[in-house]
Parts: structure tokens; sequence; C-alpha cells
């Protein structure tokens, strides 16, 4: 049985597309990188066996893909995330400022750190899946996220101090 | 702070552009379009050699009945002929 890719698609754009904006801060190449990975998909359709792995393939996919462009890119902290516009849903949150500075300090983690980052609060994804999708071992992802909290807190903490 | 709550909601997936999908079917159309003319190329080469042959059966068909046609219309002439010659001798025999 063939795949509706239409269907995949509208249910997995914003899976892929936030990944990709979250990790490289770029707009344009998150949409240029998002576009390669369902095209990716589109001409392996056929290997698909069911629209729960499609979106596993879109996920490793688009994560591998990022880390592969930051490393061409040489991607360092520098784009200014003012530049990207503000999630279309409604915060929660009565500071809105508080989540610019948070995706902001969370660009300026390492790739892979950042990766994990991204695939625990943004993908709600466990470590030991995270562990699977990155081909790394468990025991560095959860070293990455509790290294990475630890780094986040002492930032926020430390702007928080200097306002 | 509960600095995991506050991730989370900084983190929540931010919708596609609008146009992102009709995007990515774009790029996927020349693919569609080579697929296509391949399988006209094959459903072409499928049916036009048969087609040909059959053709060229039918001709030589119509060929070989003519020629039948030809020769019994010669024989026909033939045996008319003889018949008249032996029509002819048989009266000056009388």
């Amino acid at each position: 049985m063939r795949l509706d890719f239409n269907r995949i698609l509208a249910d997995n754009q914003s899976l892929v597309f936030s990944l990709a904006l979250r990790f490289l801060r770029d707009r344009a190449g998150a949409e240029e990188l998002a576009q390669d990975v369902f095209l990716q998909l589109y001409q392996r359709l056929g290997r698909i066996e069911s629209p729960a792995h499609a979106t596993s393939w879109l996920r490793r996919a688009i994560c591998h893909r990022c880390i592969d462009e930051a490393r061409k890119r040489r991607f360092r902290p520098r784009v200014a995330l003012e530049a990207v516009p503000e999630p279309s849903t409604e915060p929660v949150n009565p500071d809105p400022l508080l989540h610019d500075r948070l995706r902001r300090l969370i660009g300026e983690l390492p790739d892979s750190a950042r990766m994990v980052v991204l695939l625990r609060y943004q993908e709600d994804l466990d470590p030991t899946d995270i562990a699977g999708l990155l081909n790394m071992p468990i025991s560095t992802v959860k070293s990455h996220l509790h290294r990475s909290l630890t780094v986040l807190r002492g930032r926020m903490q430390k702007q928080e101090i200097c306002r | 702070m509960n600095l995991e709550d506050d991730l989370r909601r900084a983190l929540q997936r931010e919708a596609a552009p609008p146009d992102f999908a009709a995007r990515v079917l774009a790029r996927t159309r020349p693919r569609r379009a080579f697929l296509f003319a391949v399988a006209a190329a094959v459903t072409v080469a499928a049916l036009v050699p048969p087609g040909i042959y059959q053709y060229r059966q039918r001709q030589k068909a119509t060929e070989a009945r003519d020629q039948l046609v030809l020769a019994l219309s010669i024989t026909q002439v033939q045996l008319l002929h003889i018949q008249q010659q032996i029509q002819h001798h048989t009266r000056h025999a009388q």
C-alpha cells in the first residue's frame, strides 16, 4: 500500500520545519532543509510502512540533516534570534521575552546538545528515543540534557542579575 | 521558575509557512512528469511493435489473397480457352 504523501506532508510539516528552524535559527535555510527532507521521503515512499514510520523517518532525517548543515556552515550562534518570528500559537507564559531569551540561549548550545534539548522539549521524546534517533549512548543524551539545563539555568540567572 | 516547563513552552512547534506544502509538491512535479514520461514510453514500446507486426501480417494476407484471385482468373481463362478448342475440334471431326 502506497501512503498518501500529501497527508504525511500536512501532518508533519510543522514538526520538520520547527526542528530545523529552532536548530539553524535561519528561516530560509530551515525551509529549504525541510523541503529537501520531504523530497527524500517522497522518493522512498514505497519503503515507508505507515504514517508513524514516516514521522519517525522524517524526525531522524531532519535531525541528521540539521547537524550536517550546521557543520557545513560552521554554524556559530551569531544570528540574532529576533529575526525569527514568534510561534503562531498563543503564548501561555505571561513573559514572552523569557521565551525569546531561552531560544537564544538554546541556540548557543553546541550542536549535539542543542538537538538533544530540542528533541526533549519540543518533541517531548524520552532520552532512550533520543539516543536511538541520534545514534548516541543514552548516557551521553542524559549528560547533554543535564549539562544543558545547568548552563541554561546559570545563564538565565546571570541575565536576571544583569538586568 | 520551572526551567523545563519554560523550555516546553518556548519550544512549542511553529507552523510551517502557509505555502510550504505547495512548494514541496511543486518540487515533486518534475519527478512525477519524468515518471509519467517513462510510463508513456514503456506503454508505447509495449503496444507499437505488436501493432506493426499485425499490420504486416494483414498486408501479407491481402497480397496472398490478391495473388490467388489472379491465379484463379488466369486458370479460368485458360480453361475457357481449352474448352473452346475442344468444342471446335469436336465440330470438325463430325
